[in-house]
Order: C-alpha cells, then sequence, then structure tokens
C-alpha cells in the first residue's frame, strides 16, 4: 500500500480501528444524546458511510480511468446531520464536500436513488439525472438542490436572495415554490469564507437582518482548516464570524454527530421560528488531500495528515453507537463493508452507462426547454387604465425612450404577477434616470424596491428570487457597475439550465443603463461601451434598443422568454438615448415615438430594417442606429435611397440568416458599434458575414467597421473622441462609395 | 480489504394476490417440507380463527375459486408459499441483497426479512388479507400503459389518466399498483362499471377486472387502515435483517429501521396509497446492483412486471420485450422460483 493512497489507508485504519474499539478521543460534550432515538444516529452514520464509500469507489474507479472526479466529501460527513435535521422543502445550496447531506436528504424522499445517481455523475454518465453527464454535481429536483457548478462560494449570494424571496413571496400571495415556512440552507469551506462573493453574501445577510427583514438562511462553514494547501489561520472563522451584526454565530464538532445533530436543530429553530441569518460554524477534517490528484505529503507532513486522518468523523460515529449500545463493532463492520460492496456493484453498473458521445447532446441544455406553452395574457384594459392613471391618455402620444421603458415596465408589471424590480435607487428616487419613477408608487414596495450599493447582491438575489418562482427585473445602474459582479451571470444564471439539463431555471431580464454619448458630462464608469463581457456566454440573451418603441417591444419578448422558458436576458439600455427627442434639429421631435400597442412585441432575433437601399448597407445598433439615421438624413437624397440601416438590437442572438438576407445584395456593408475596436459584438459580425458569404460562394461585399477606439471614455467635451460619430459614418459612407465607385455620387451609380 | 464474495447478490421479489392459482395447487406440499414446524403453527393459527389450515387449501384436489381466490386463504397461502420459497434459496450461492415485494407482498417481505419474525408476519398477512371477509371494498381493474413489445407508452397512461379522472366524476378511482407496463386501477362499484365500459379495449383482454380484489391502496381502504391498527400491534414489528424496499422505493435498513414509522407505513400509507411496484423495483435494482433478481413463487406472472420495469430503465441494456426474452433465455436475470428449470439455479 502506497503512503500517497490515502483512500486506501482510511479505509483500512477505519476496518482495523473498530474491530480493535481503538477510537479516537473526544471532549465534545454529548448529554445531548439522550435527545435522539438509536435509529436516527444509525441512520446518519449510513449516510456518512454511503459518502465515504462512494469518495472511496471513485478513487478506484479514476485509477481504471472510469470516473473523472475525485474531489469527496470525506471528513466533512457531518453535514448528513443538517439535512437529517432540514427537509427537502428547504432549499439547499450544496458545495461539493456534501454527499453525506445528499444521501441523508434523500432518504426523505421516497424513490430516490441517491447513490446510483452519484455513480452516474462521477462516472459522468449520460443517465446522470441532474447534469446528464455535463459535470460532477450534487444537485436534485426533488430534493429541492439546485446543482452548484462554482467552487469558489458564488453559491452564496443567491441563498440570501432565495431567502429573502420567502417573505415576499407570502406578503405578495405568489404561487411560489418555496413553503412560507421554509429556509435556505447554503454550505461552504473555511477557505471559500474569503471569497469576495461571499463576503458580500454575508454582508448582505447582515444588512437585512440588522434592519429585521425576514432572513431564514443556515449558513453552514465547513471548516477543514485548510484551502488546498494553504491553512486558515487558527480561530480565522470564528474570529470573524462571532460578532457580526445580525448572524448568530453557532459552533458545532462535526466531527462528532451528536453535536452537529444538537447545534443544527438549534440553528435551524432559529433561522425557522425567528426568520433570522444563522451562521453555523462546524469543524471538520479533510481526508485524502483535495481532491484525487492532490498530494498532499507535498506540502503537508505526514504527522500531521495522520492526526488528521485519526479524527475521521466515521470513527467519531462508530464510537458513539458502540459506547452507547445502539450497535455492536461487528455490526458496525458488516454496515461498512456491505455498503462497500453494495457501490462497487452500483459503480459497475454505472460505468455501462451511456456517455455523451456529441458536442449536439452537450450543447442541448445550454438553452432550457420551453416549459409554459402560451405567453401570458396581457392584461385588460380596465385594468391598465386604473394602473396607468393619468398616463394612460399619454400611450398615444410620441415620448423619448425613457419615458416609454417606464409605460412599458407598467405593462409588464401587471401582466406578471411574479415580476419584481429592484437595484440601487429604483424606488421612491425612481432610477438615476427616471426610467423607473413612479412605479414603486403604483406597485409597492413589495414589488419595486431599492438594494444596498452591491451589484453582486443585486444579481445573486435575482437568481435566488428566480428560484422561488419570482421573474426578477434587476437593475445594474451602470454598464461599468456589472463588472464587478459578472460572475452572477457568467457562473451562475447562466450556466444553471446546462448543468441541470434544463431542470433548473433561473429567468430574469437584467436591465444596464450603459453606453456612451451622454451630453456634457462623459467619464469612464458612467459611459463604458463595453459588452465584451456578455459576448462569449452561452445561453444568455443580450439586447440593446436603439429607440423608446423598440425597447418596449423587446422588453415584452424578453420578459416573455424568462417566463416560458426561463431565459436570462440583459437589457442594455443606451442613456445616451433616454431622454433624446431629436434627430436632426432642435425639437424635430423624430426620435419620440409612440408607445406600442398592447398585441405588438419584437420577433425574437430579428433584425429591424429601415430603408429600401441597396448600394450601402449599415448594420448597428443602439447609439450607432441613431448617430447612422443622422448621417443618411444629412447626406441627402441620394444616400437616402442608396442606403439601408439594420438595426440589431439582439446583437449575438440576432437570426444570422435574417441578417443576411437583409443585407441582401448590397455590396458594401458599413458596421457601426459604438463598442470598441477589440472585443466588441462587430468583430463577430464580420466574422459571421464572412463565413456567410463564403459558405453560400457569394463574392464578399466590402467591408468595413467603424468602432470606438481601444480606449476608455475621458471626461467632458472629449468624452465623444473616441467614439464613432455621425461625421465620421457620414465620411465613411461617402469614401466607401468613393472607393467603390471611382469618386462617384450614389446617384451617379445607379444612373 | 472487504471480502470478496463468489456469490451471486439477488435482489428477492415477494409477489402479490393472484400468484396461487390453479397450476400452484400442491406447491407447499412440493416444497414446503423443510418447515413442516412452521406450518403446523400456521395451520394451528387459522384453525383458531375458524379458517381452513393453509395445508387443506393447499392439499385440495382441484382448484376452486370460490375456496382459493378469496383474499381470506389466497393471502394465506401466498405468503406460505413465498415464505416457503425464500427460506428455500441456496444461501451459499446467493447472497440477498435487498427484499421488495408486490402489494401483499410487502407483508412477505416483512416476514421473511424478520421485521416480523415467525408467526408475526403470517399473522399481518393473514388479517389484512381476512379484512374483507365481510365484503369486498371496490375492485380492481388492470389495464396496459405499455405496447405490446413491452415499451412504456407516455400517453397511453395520460389516456388512463384522464379516464379515471372521468370515473372520479361518478364516484370514486384511484391508481392503485404501478405494475410494470400496467396499471391497476382500485374503485368503486360506480366508478368500476364507468371504467370496464369506457375503457377502450387493448390487446384482446384489457381492461380486465381482477375476480375477489378489492380496492387495495387506495384512500377506500380508510376504515380497513383503521382497523388493521386496532388488530396489530406495534410490538410484532423488529428491524429487518436484510433491506427492505418498499411500495413508495423507500428503503429500510437493517440497522437503521425506524420501527414506529415501518409499522404506521405498513398499516397506513401501503394500505391506502398507490402501491408503486415498478418504482420498489427501481430502486432496488439501482441501489443494490444485483446480480440476479429472484422472484418468489407461487407462480411466476410477476416476471413479466418485471421485464417491464427493466425495459422502463433500459436495465443492461434491454429496450423492449424481445430483449427481455434474448437475455432471459442466455443468462437468466429474472430467476422465477416458480419455473422449475428456474428454479433448480436458485435452490
Amino acid at each position: 500500500m502506497s503512503i500517497f493512497n490515502r483512500a486506501e489507508i482510511v479505509d483500512q485504519n477505519f476496518r482495523a480501528k473498530v474491530a480493535k474499539g481503538e477510537f479516537p478521543f473526544s471532549a465534545t460534550d454529548e448529554s445531548a444524546i439522550r435527545n435522539y432515538p438509536p435509529h436516527v444516529l444509525v441512520d446518519v452514520f449510513e449516510s456518512q458511510v454511503m459518502s465515504r464509500h462512494a469518495d472511496l469507489s471513485a478513487r478506484r474507479l479514476r485509477e481504471r480511468a472510469a470516473s473523472f472526479y475525485t474531489i469527496g466529501s470525506s471528513g466533512h460527513e457531518g453535514n448528513a446531520a443538517v439535512a437529517k435535521m432540514t427537509s427537502p422543502q428547504d432549499m439547499a445550496f450544496l458545495h461539493y464536500r456534501s454527499g453525506a447531506f445528499f444521501m441523508q436528504r434523500a432518504k426523505q424522499y421516497p424513490g430516490s436513488t441517491p447513490l446510483y445517481d452519484m455513480m452516474l455523475s462521477l462516472v459522468a454518465s449520460a443517465d446522470d439525472p441532474i447534469s446528464g453527464g455535463r459535470h460532477k454535481v450534487l444537485g436534485s429536483v426533488e430534493l429541492n438542490i439546485p446543482p452548484q457548478t462554482s467552487t469558489i462560494a458564488s453559491h452564496l449570494p443567491k441563498a440570501v436572495g432565495t431567502a429573502l424571496s420567502i417573505q415576499r413571496a407570502k406578503l405578495m400571495n405568489l404561487d411560489s415554490h418555496l413553503a412560507s415556512d421554509s429556509i435556505v440552507i447554503c454550505n461552504f469551506g473555511d477557505a471559500s469564507a474569503n471569497h469576495s462573493v461571499a463576503l458580500t453574501a454575508f454582508n448582505m445577510a447582515s444588512w437585512c437582518a440588522y434592519q429585521s427583514l425576514p432572513l431564514p438562511l443556515l449558513f453552514v462553514c465547513e471548516d477543514n482548516g485548510i484551502g488546498i494547501s494553504t491553512p486558515t489561520p487558527d480561530g480565522w472563522i470564528e474570529q470573524s464570524f462571532r460578532n457580526r451584526v445580525g448572524l448568530h454565530y453557532l459552533y458545532c464538532d462535526g466531527l462528532n454527530m451528536v453535536d452537529s445533530l444538537r447545534q443544527t436543530e438549534v440553528a435551524v429553530r432559529i433561522a425557522r421560528k425567528k426568520r433570522q441569518p444563522v451562521f453555523l460554524h462546524m469543524k471538520t477534517v479533510r481526508l485524502l488531500g483535495h481532491a484525487g490528484s492532490d498530494i498532499e505529503s507535498m506540502y503537508n507532513t505526514t504527522r500531521n495528515i495522520e492526526t488528521t486522518e485519526s479524527n475521521d468523523p466515521l470513527m467519531h460515529s462508530a464510537r458513539i453507537l458502540v459506547e452507547n449500545h445502539i450497535l455492536s463493532r461487528e455490526d458496525i463492520l458488516n454496515m461498512y463493508d456491505s455498503m462497500r460492496r453494495r457501490i462497487d456493484r452500483v459503480g459497475e453498473i454505472a460505468i455501462m452507462r451511456p456517455k455523451l458521445l456529441t458536442a449536439k447532446e452537450v450543447v442541448a441544455s445550454v438553452i432550457p426547454p420551453m416549459k409554459v406553452e402560451k405567453s401570458r395574457p396581457f392584461p385588460d384594459e380596465d385594468t391598465r387604465k386604473e394602473a396607468f392613471g393619468g398616463d394612460w391618455k399619454q400611450l398615444e402620444s410620441k415620448h423619448h425612450m425613457a419615458r416609454l421603458i417606464n409605460l412599458g415596465l407598467v405593462d409588464q408589471l401587471l401582466q406578471y404577477p411574479e415580476m419584481i424590480l429592484f437595484g440601487e435607487d429604483v424606488a421612491r428616487k425612481g432610477g438615476v434616470y427616471n426610467v423607473t419613477a413612479g412605479l414603486w408608487k403604483k406597485f409597492g414596495s413589495r414589488r419595486v424596491f431599492n438594494t444596498p450599493l452591491d451589484e453582486t447582491s443585486i444579481l445573486g438575489a435575482a437568481v435566488g428570487y428566480a428560484h422561488n418562482k419570482f421573474i426578477p427585473v434587476p437593475e445594474i445602474q451602470f454598464l461599468a457597475y456589472v463588472h464587478n459582479a459578472e460572475d452572477q451571470i457568467r457562473g451562475e444564471a447562466s450556466t444553471l439550465s446546462f448543468f441541470s439539463e434544463g431542470q433548473f431555471t433561473n429567468p430574469m431580464v437584467v436591465r444596464i443603463p450603459g453606453l456612451a454619448y451622454q451630453k456634457g458630462f462623459g467619464g469612464h464608469f458612467h459611459n463604458d461601451n463595453s459588452l465584451a463581457i456578455f459576448r462569449d456566454i452561452p445561453g444568455v440573451i443580450v439586447v440593446c434598443p436603439s429607440n423608446g418603441y423598440d425597447a418596449v417591444r423587446l422588453m415584452r419578448t424578453c420578459m416573455d422568454l424568462a417566463y416560458r422558458q426561463g431565459r436570462v436576458c440583459i437589457f442594455v439600455e443606451p442613456i445616451a438615448l433616454y431622454m433624446t427627442k431629436d434627430l436632426l434639429a432642435p425639437d424635430d421631435g423624430l426620435w419620440t415615438f409612440p408607445y406600442p400597442v398592447a398585441t405588438d412585441s419584437a420577433s425574437f432575433g430579428d433584425p429591424i430594417v429601415h430603408g429600401k437601399g441597396d448600394e450601402v448597407c449599415i448594420v448597428t445598433y443602439g447609439n450607432g442606429h441613431y448617430l447612422s439615421q443622422q448621417a443618411v438624413a444629412k447626406l441627402g437624397g441620394d444616400y437616402k435611397d442608396a442606403v439601408k440601416i439594420i438595426d440589431i438590437p439582439w446583437l449575438w442572438n440576432t437570426d444570422k440568416t435574417k441578417l443576411m438576407n437583409a443585407i441582401g445584395d448590397s455590396r458594401r456593408v458599413l458596421i457601426v458599434d459604438e463598442c470598441r475596436k477589440t472585443g466588441s459584438f462587430s468583430e463577430g459580425l464580420v466574422t459571421d458575414i464572412v463565413e456567410y458569404y463564403s459558405e453560400h460562394h457569394k463574392p464578399l461585399p466590402h467591408l468595413q467597421r467603424l468602432t470606438a477606439d481601444d480606449c476608455f471614455i475621458p471626461l467632458g467635451v472629449a468624452a465623444t473622441v473616441v467614439l464613432p460619430s455621425c461625421d465620421g459614418i457620414m465620411g465613411a459612407l461617402q469614401n466607401m462609395m468613393q472607393k467603390e465607385n471611382g469618386q462617384s455620387k450614389p446617384s451617379e451609380n445607379r444612373a | 480489504m472487504s471480502q470478496v464474495s463468489s456469490r451471486k447478490t439477488a435482489l428477492v421479489v415477494c409477489p402479490g394476490r393472484g400468484s396461487y392459482g390453479r397450476n400452484e395447487l400442491g406447491y407447499l406440499r412440493r416444497y414446503g417440507q423443510d418447515l413442516t414446524g412452521f406450518w403446523s403453527e400456521v395451520d394451528a393459527f387459522r384453525k383458531q380463527k375458524k379458517q381452513p389450515t393453509v395445508t387443506e387449501l393447499d392439499n385440495q384436489s382441484e382448484f376452486s375459486l370460490s375456496l382459493h381466490v378469496p383474499g381470506e386463504n389466497a393471502a394465506a397461502l401466498i405468503y406460505c408459499a413465498s415464505y416457503t420459497d425464500f427460506f428455500s434459496i441456496d444461501r451459499e450461492k446467493i447472497e440477498v441483497v435487498a427484499v421488495t415485494g408486490n402489494s401483499m407482498g410487502w407483508y412477505t417481505a416483512l416476514g421473511v426479512t424478520q421485521s416480523l419474525p415467525g408467526m408475526a408476519g403470517f399473522e399481518v398477512a393473514n388479517t389484512m388479507g381476512s379484512m374483507m371477509q365481510g365484503g369486498i371494498i371496490g375492485g380492481q381493474l388492470i389495464y396496459p400503459i405499455a405496447d405490446e413489445n413491452w415499451v412504456p407508452q407516455a400517453d397511453m397512461k395520460k389516456n388512463l389518466e384522464g379516464f379515471i379522472a372521468e370515473a372520479n366524476q361518478l364516484g370514486e378511482a384511484y391508481v392503485s399498483i404501478y405494475f410494470g407496463g400496467y396499471v391497476v386501477v382500485g374503485a368503486d362499484d360506480k366508478a368500476m362499471s364507468f371504467l370496464m365500459k369506457a375503457l377502450p379495449k387493448v390487446q384482446d383482454r384489457f381492461p380486465m377486472k381482477l375476480p375477489g380484489h378489492a380496492a387495495f391502496h387506495t384512500p377506500l381502504l380508510r376504515q380497513t387502515s383503521e382497523k388493521a391498527f386496532a388488530a396489530l400491534k406495534p410490538s410484532l414489528f423488529h428491524k429487518p435483517n436484510l433491506p427492505l424496499v418498499d411500495g413508495r422505493g423507500s428503503i429500510w435498513q437493517p440497522y437503521s429501521t425506524d420501527l414506529e414509522a415501518l409499522y404506521d407505513y405498513t398499516l397506513h400509507h401501503q394500505v391506502t396509497q398507490t402501491y408503486d411496484f415498478s418504482k420498489a423495483v427501481t430502486v432496488g435494482l439501482k441501489e443494490f446492483a444485483p446480480d440476479v433478481v429472484i422472484l418468489l413463487g407461487p407462480g411466476d406472472a410477476t416476471g413479466g412486471a418485471l421485464g417491464q420495469i427493466m425495459i422502463e430503465n433500459k436495465w443492461l441494456g434491454c429496450q423492449s420485450k424481445q430483449d427481455f426474452i434474448a437475455r432471459q433465455s442466455q443468462q437468466p436475470f429474472v430467476l422465477s422460483m416458480g419455473r422449475e428449470e428456474q428454479r433448480s439455479v436458485v435452490v
């Protein structure tokens, strides 16, 4: 037996020491054992054994190249007590060392097959009922465990959101997923407690509890004292969390199942009855190294490793059962060995099950299936009249974008009772740009509310609320602010369908005022012009309207996709166009529009074509569309006839075939992209066009990009110099025509 | 290292009502000679209850619908036949890793795993089987939800559910048992009459009313459940010595079983709610991954349902009746002790 194979050593130690009755000493008070009938203790122990053997089996299968994941739960089996003290009605966001929790909870749902499912997951079988072979995740619809992909504590903010959603759903009489007396469980390691996302979640929990907002949330910090190879300083977790505002701190010895049951019981009671957040600090150990590939002896002494192994929680559990005459040592070994044989058999079946073999199969769950056949009916006229009040008569007048989005949100809030709108300053103030003005008054603080200035918490809350059947419409106040919270979209919201085979979704429409061109203002943080972070996230829909009329129609479609398909939509609102009314001259009102009729919504992916010219085609979006319209109008009549402008508000979700058809026979294509030259959407668009023309054996049109410089947006008068301008577009159009036609004007060319 | 066992592992399935038929007459006489002491106790118990003894029933020269089919006799015969078979399994070559049952087979499962040790198991089976002596409550019919190739058909199931919902406008009807490619429906007389007329005739035989069967595993048996609690004491129940899979697919483990919960499940949920035999077997297959499934006698009619459950789970590559038959002919996975050639592999 190799000294590197700690799995074998831990396995053999258990058998040998139980056989001899050589149990580890525990100073932990076990007087609470009288509260728990013997079958409860045996049940918990059995779940611990199931989890342990799943770990050991994974290691053995790995040696045969039959399993693909060896981060295990050994040493953390104390979390079975948390499952025992809660129920599947309590949603659980679990980290990867939660095998025992999973086994224990599965026992509460008849018909569960946790061992089989776990082994399918370890061998990446397409039959794995949660991820379909895409990843080893702990998850189950029936057990109310959304799968977590994160190894960096990024599941904590959503746990706060889900916990917050419970009371709000009750107050709103919403047909929510979670019962009104349920709690939310979220576990993580001591090392993960240092992550910024974790800290933001603790802060948000404290912020809520401090002002008595109900937050039935149980944080379980499983402290094994080490983060891969970096030790957690002694006392760090306790000193950091013991005195947090609003957060109940409890400690338990996770090696000792009696203490774990007792302290979890107390913690759950606080969370459930008082609806307050609890931080349960559970001492654990880490056995078998960080993962199968981690050779702990490279950074830890053999003595330390052996000391840790001597504190195996399974040996502590065995000691408790033997000392209290609940099971004999022989019984324990029988149970242990028969479980090993059982899991080995299950593993042998699991490795024969089918795997994902094609890209098509893998990609299938990036976009969730359509779950609701019909769109939600639009509110009736009387309801709308009442809600719009004095604005009702204004619907037929022309308005700028901010006003139209505001009116549109009224209809959306009426149409979707589960919609909530939140963010920084969106309530009483009505947002920085008045886009949400009056909504708080109309719909109340249950549906329109402010949040702390923390984008991670805002997006995390959106994911969390969505787990409880809300359709959140969070606002990120400025595009630049989304970057520090990006992972809540990239790592969490967007991946949920993929890692759950479309079984879990977190529908939302994230509103983000953004992009540049604000007059007399400037400055990077309020004019950020980079959408690049969203470009490569599979499954996420990104939309950017260029005018108020389309904005309302696009928002309706996004809400419909969120409602029916659980989609995650990013709705980027060009700030500079919020209040823009005029196109060419003061008071011309050419950029104001009427409110779209109730039945009018945008068709998903469709480009919007303006003009019929077939000599030059401008492909653009957002401010670029506005500037292009300006440019063509200023160039005059001939150009109006020669130029076609294609607005693509769906950006990279644009239907490529329809776009190419819209470009048609145009021999010149000018792409106006207000984002940076590098990494902007237009890069991909050029590629799409080139690929399309090549595949269809068509001569490539003349292509030109007009983009922002690779720069940040400066302040004041210089704010727009790095951006595409109307003059720039005009110049580009003229140059294109001249280059192609030898100094000719468009009309001459046509003649 | 754990000990490597050369024994074949087996999930044992205890059959339910309807398994003791004409061909099974004399089953105990043929196979139950090793348990004569136990039969004496069983017969004495029956005599005391003024019921014909199991030996008398089994020794009849002819099968009689009026004698062998009513619950108070059928349940006793089936329990004893299955009990005989279980203890005939050669444990030197077979390691039983879990036990499950269909319907009244649950009582047998409790008995053979010593959860209801000795006469306790028989007492429970006999008592529950005799509950309809004063008159049968409702009835059962069986209807397919798989095609003739044993492949589950979602639309067939949906259609049946639609008819059940319609029947509930007239009376009460429920899914009584999920039985592989079939659903057993339990209903009161009005609903039963409607269903027998309304359900489209399929596969020549269905809908088929099950003679002498009450609306087991439905809320119609609420009072039966109450009577059972009054008649049977919790002290009859002990921890099983092997894992048990119940009619919900829950596993009762030897060391961790909560006896109070087991008592409550057996006499309440199991009596008044759907018995999901398909799920029980599925859990048995997936969670214990046995080398074989042993179907205890009497009879072998449950073998088809086991094949259908395997097909539903694509177990061992079986995706159709042909696959299952081919598998069975080469290396049988389901060993029916009611079939002589398969019994010989087990005993």
